[in-house]
């Protein structure tokens, strides 16, 4: 069984090394030090399960796993973590493989032969019972089989694009597989719908203009990589808009 | 007047006792009584009958009493929530009132069915001794209530700091994630294990010795190098410390555990988040008879969180910096920026307890 060790701590990562050298059964095929590089390293190695502390800076071990769910070849997740109640109660309920720090390495081999694949639906319960549901820092989108983070702070607008969702950010435009819906619940601190079918970053908006024909728009600061005679505010959503504007 | 003892716990920080439990009631009336008893023998005189007098008097204090307390069990909570001065000035002023009322009721009532004969005094008179005695005696009451208060409440403060301070140190992912590194290096560098074992021990002894005590602020400064060495292992390059204390009389006494829980503070909530990590910075200062020593850390953008457990922290040292100096220090925070500093202000060697 193929195992990529992700933490933050280089001796927590020699730690579970070390265990699982000792046993025949299992191979450590790669170690990442952060989410990032967890995911590419994934994309790459294809492993059969992922040992992801939970505690990361940048990416958190939820978060990662999220991601890593996007790969074409999924790999099963085990989350190690030092102290963490909330989050131990929720992969308790959902049965749901963990370790504790210090990893003891029964426990460690019982839960790798355990470990399943989670769908989406189930992290993201988690990470909100886990009281880490801070919204994700990335979005990820698939280009030719392979992972794409986007920063969430690089996005000036998601707009519905039939089946996807479109993305457009600092360095181009891709497509997801969020809803927009969810994408709307997820980042509703960051982001205004102006219409059915987009939503804004706040933080993106210079202003608001009338069009000749009498609509609303929205106008992006330099630097945003939005066309913007598309950016029209529907009536119903103009009210929304001024708002989280004057807030901002 | 001690409160009843199956009292709730949020009681114990309560100013007044609670009037409408059965054992309050009894020991107002005993004191009503006993009240009443020097009353009576102060008016004795050779001529008098002092069981009839006694009598007389108790019938009227005790219905004082009663009324008193009664009045006092319905407002109670509404005078608490007024704060502690307000709620005895209230108290008096309303149990004054009840007094002068029922004195005047009395004086009617005795004329209209008795003519007089009950109270061998004039109307103004009996209004005027009723006052003057219940003054007396409320005042003392409330004194006393107040100085029972104060009492209990500082024995709560205490309790809190003492276990503001095991919450302090062992916050449990520290023990947890330090335990994990001992047992990798247990293998990779058996010598440091040894020496992360011993550092291990050091800054829990530190931590089960009482809160109150006193310690110097060189041991203090060990303490927090002890610790910075511990999460050196796990953090590697990222922990960088920078202490700049060398203003700062070494001898000066400050409480138990009052640098090591800032430093934590500053890596668990700032360095652990960032990727690349980062610098704490510890500065002490000298200014006139007070020392300030100030920790600045850098923090995560975007995600904030755990700004809850951030706060717990910081009001922990501020509960235990409260009991040793008696409000003369103070803690300050400044998370405005990218950075979050916090500054200890106190009085050199004033600390003793």
């Amino acid at each position: 069984m193929k195992v990529l060790v992700v933490d933050d701590e280089k001796p927590a990562r020699d730690r579970l090394r070390q265990i699982l050298e000792d046993e025949s059964d299992y191979e450590v095929v790669g170690e990442a030090g952060n989410g990032h590089d967890a995911v590419a390293l994934a994309a790459e190695l294809v492993p059969d399960v992922v040992l992801l502390d939970i505690r990361m800076p940048g990416l958190d071990g939820i978060e990662t796993a999220r991601h890593l769910n996007e790969l074409d070849k999924p790999p099963a997740v085990v989350f190690a973590t030092a102290y963490d109640e909330y989050a131990v109660d929720a992969f308790e309920a959902r049965a749901i493989g963990y370790v504790l720090k210090p990893v003891r390495r029964s426990r460690l081999t019982a839960a790798l032969e355990q470990a399943a694949r989670l769908a989406g639906a189930a992290l993201r319960e988690v990470a909100t019972e886990a009281r880490l549901d801070a919204p994700r820092q990335n979005v990820c989108a698939r280009i030719h089989g392979e992972l794409k983070l986007i920063p969430v702070s690089d996005i000036s607008c998601f707009r519905a694009d039939q089946k996807y969702v479109s993305v457009e950010h600092d360095n181009g435009q891709d497509l997801i597989d969020d809803s927009l819906k969810s994408l709307a619940e997820e980042f509703e601190a960051q982001f205004v719908r102006i219409h059915r079918g987009a939503l804004v970053a706040v933080s993106r908006i210079e202003k608001i203009e009338k069009t000749a024909d009498g609509k609303s728009r929205v106008v992006l600061r330099e630097g945003s990589q939005v066309d913007d005679k598309e950016l029209i505010i529907s009536r119903r959503h103009v009210a929304e808009v001024r708002r989280r504007l004057r807030e901002s | 007047m001690t409160a009843t003892p199956e009292s709730k716990s949020q009681d114990s920080q309560a100013y007044l006792p609670d009037f409408c439990a059965a054992s309050t009631l009894f020991i107002v009336l005993l004191v009503a009584e006993l009240v009443a008893i020097a009353l009576t023998l102060a008016a004795h005189d050779a001529g008098g009958q002092f069981l009839i007098e006694l009598s007389k008097t108790s019938f009227f204090v005790i219905w004082l009493a009663l009324l008193g307390t009664a009045v006092m069990c319905q407002l109670r909570n509404r005078l608490e929530s007024s704060g502690a001065t307000r709620a005895f000035v209230i108290s008096f002023v309303l149990l004054e009132v009840i007094c002068l009322l029922l004195a005047e009721v009395s004086w009617q009532l005795t004329r209209i069915f008795a003519e007089s004969s009950i109270i061998n005094d004039t109307h103004g008179n009996f209004i005027l001794r009723t006052f003057a005695v219940s003054s007396i005696v409320i005042a003392l009451a409330m004194r006393y209530l107040y100085v029972s208060s104060e009492w209990r409440r500082s024995i709560v403060l205490e309790a809190q700091a003492r276990i503001s301070a095991l919450q302090a140190l062992i916050r449990p992912h520290f023990l947890f994630n330090s335990m994990n590194t001992i047992a990798s290096l247990t293998r990779s560098d058996p010598t440091q294990a040894e020496e992360a074992v011993e550092d291990l021990s050091d800054l829990l002894r530190v931590t089960l010795s009482s809160p109150k005590e006193m310690s110097s602020l060189k041991q203090e400064l060990e303490t927090a190098a002890i610790y910075q060495r511990i999460e050196k292992l796990r953090l590697g390059d990222r922990l960088t410390v920078r202490w700049d204390v060398g203003d700062l009389p070494m001898r000066a006494r400050v409480p138990n555990l009052t640098v090591q829980p800032l430093l934590e503070n500053a890596i668990y909530h700032g360095i652990e988040l960032l990727p690349e990590g980062g610098e704490v910075n510890v500065v002490g200062k000298r200014d006139g008879k007070m020392l300030e020593i100030t920790m600045s850390n850098p923090v995560a953008s975007g995600k904030a969180r755990d700004k809850d457990g951030n706060k717990m922290a910081m009001s922990n040292i501020q509960q235990r910096f409260d009991l040793a100096y008696n409000g003369r220090a103070s803690v300050s925070v400044d998370d405005s920026g990218d950075q979050f500093t916090v500054t200890l202000r106190f009085p050199e060697n004033e600390g003793d307890v």
